[in-house]
């Protein structure tokens, strides 16, 4: 955004406004000291009209659920995530599976680190939101075999996970509307949880929205 | 060139309890840090020695935590990271990673390939850089580790891959997790001087290998 100021063009951003011109006497001399006016840019103004939601991170085997427009965000490889929507009351959660099942655990399981734990603790937290049964839908994205050397063939964590997870959800009568899992690369997963949408991106810049 | 090898002490500043105390009657974690310690300070002499510059390391740092916590106390989440995966050879189930955030193995790597600068560095050598200096590495740290306590500690072939943090550790905590309730993680920070950017060894010893570990250092103790 340019200006005509004193005859010159000037970016809005490089304008200092004098606010107030104080007098300091210091060591018998004057000095003038300028308080400045914090010019917003213009490129600044433009992005908080575009209305970014607040993204809010998700950590391992951690479950959140939000009713408030916010971005529910995590990074995953060979872990699941779980978003899961409920389209009338607008609200909806994300979960970050570690494990398919619960049954290694000796103790009481922590609930966001296994997917047959998990989702029965991300749905009742989210109809805890909206206080009624509402048609639920999930979408999941993750199960990754990064590391061809970690995993053998027993063991292919990724694989298991994605089982695991649907398997939880059709338990729970929960729709899978969307997926995007396997492969051997990482996913950075944005849930908003106005619109429904996830919105998965690759390191190397491919972004699918589910 | 003046090459010198500086100590820094690290202080985790983490809630999260990180530490250190000695849970298992086998396993000293005391041992097993001053043994990551020697071979840390081989690593960074190595690398030193390569780069031609002085290399800061920080004090190793035992982790005894549920693995979920790892990435918040790491806190790199979506930093583009270049990772080489190598394990131990034989019967020791060991998981040894290497990262360096994705600028700083390109810079790392136009060093080593004598590329003019880093677009000119091509992708295949750029691999091939880092993938050998995480051989010398990784091999001068399990070398200092096996003259000292007297096993034959040899890696595997490194694997590399590029990706953002979160996404690379995740594979290991999972295997963690199935392994046991808590991790144990060794880790040691290093950086070139005048540089911001961290690299990290981060290392995955099974409980046997944590046992012989101690085991042998013990017997060289006790003598």
């Amino acid at each position: 955004m340019l200006l005509n100021f004193a005859g010159h063009k000037v970016n809005m951003a490089s304008i200092i406004m004098p606010n107030k011109i104080t007098e300091k006497q210091q060591s018998g001399k004057v000095a003038l000291t300028y308080q400045q006016y914090e010019v917003t840019p213009y490129a600044t103004i433009q992005a908080n009209t575009n209305q970014k939601l607040e993204e809010v991170r998700v950590d391992m085997a951690e479950i959140k659920a939000e009713s408030k427009p916010v971005e529910l965000l995590t990074s995953v490889g060979s872990c699941i995530a779980i978003c899961i929507h409920d389209p009338v009351h607008k609200c909806g959660g994300l979960a970050h599976i570690m494990l398919p099942n619960s049954a290694i655990e000796p103790h009481e399981p922590l609930p966001g680190k296994f997917a047959d734990t998990a989702v029965p603790a991300l749905v009742k937290a989210i109809r805890r939101i909206s206080g009624k049964e509402s048609r639920l839908s999930a979408k999941i994205a993750g199960g990754a075999n990064m590391f061809a050397n970690l995993n053998t063939a027993s063991l292919d964590i990724g694989a298991k996970n994605i089982k695991a997870v649907k398997a939880a959800l059709a338990a729970h009568k929960i729709r899978l509307a969307g997926e995007d899992v396997g492969g051997s690369h990482g996913r950075r997963i944005t849930f908003n949880i106005v619109s429904g949408i996830a919105t998965v991106r690759r390191f190397d810049g491919e972004i699918t929205k589910l | 060139m003046n090459k010198q090898l500086t100590f820094e002490t690290h202080i985790v500043k983490s809630s999260i309890g990180v530490y250190s105390a000695v849970e298992d009657q086998q396993v000293d974690s005391g041992i097993l840090q001053e043994l990551g310690s020697i071979g840390a300070g081989h690593a960074a002499t190595a690398l030193s020695d390569i780069l031609q510059q002085e290399i800061l390391i920080d004090m190793p740092t035992i982790h005894r935590v549920e693995p979920h916590l790892l990435p918040k106390i790491y806190n790199r989440h979506d930093i583009p990271t270049t990772a080489v995966y190598l394990q131990l050879k034989d019967k020791y189930g060991c998981d040894i990673l290497l990262m360096f955030e994705l600028t700083e193995a390109k810079k790392i790597a136009t060093m080593m390939t004598m590329a003019s600068s880093i677009e000119e560095l091509d992708q295949s050598m750029e691999i091939s850089a880092i993938q050998e200096l995480a051989n010398i590495l990784i091999g001068s740290f399990l070398t200092a580790i096996s003259d000292f306590v007297g096993l034959q500690l040899l890696p595997t072939t490194p694997e590399l891959i590029v990706d953002a943090f979160d996404a690379i550790l995740d594979n290991f905590l999972i295997k963690q997790a199935m392994a046991s309730e808590k991790a144990f993680v060794f880790d040691t920070h290093f950086k070139r001087k005048g540089e911001e950017a961290k690299s990290i060894i981060v290392i995955f010893p099974s409980a046997e290998l944590q046992k012989l570990l101690t085991e042998k250092s013990k017997e060289l103790i006790d003598v």
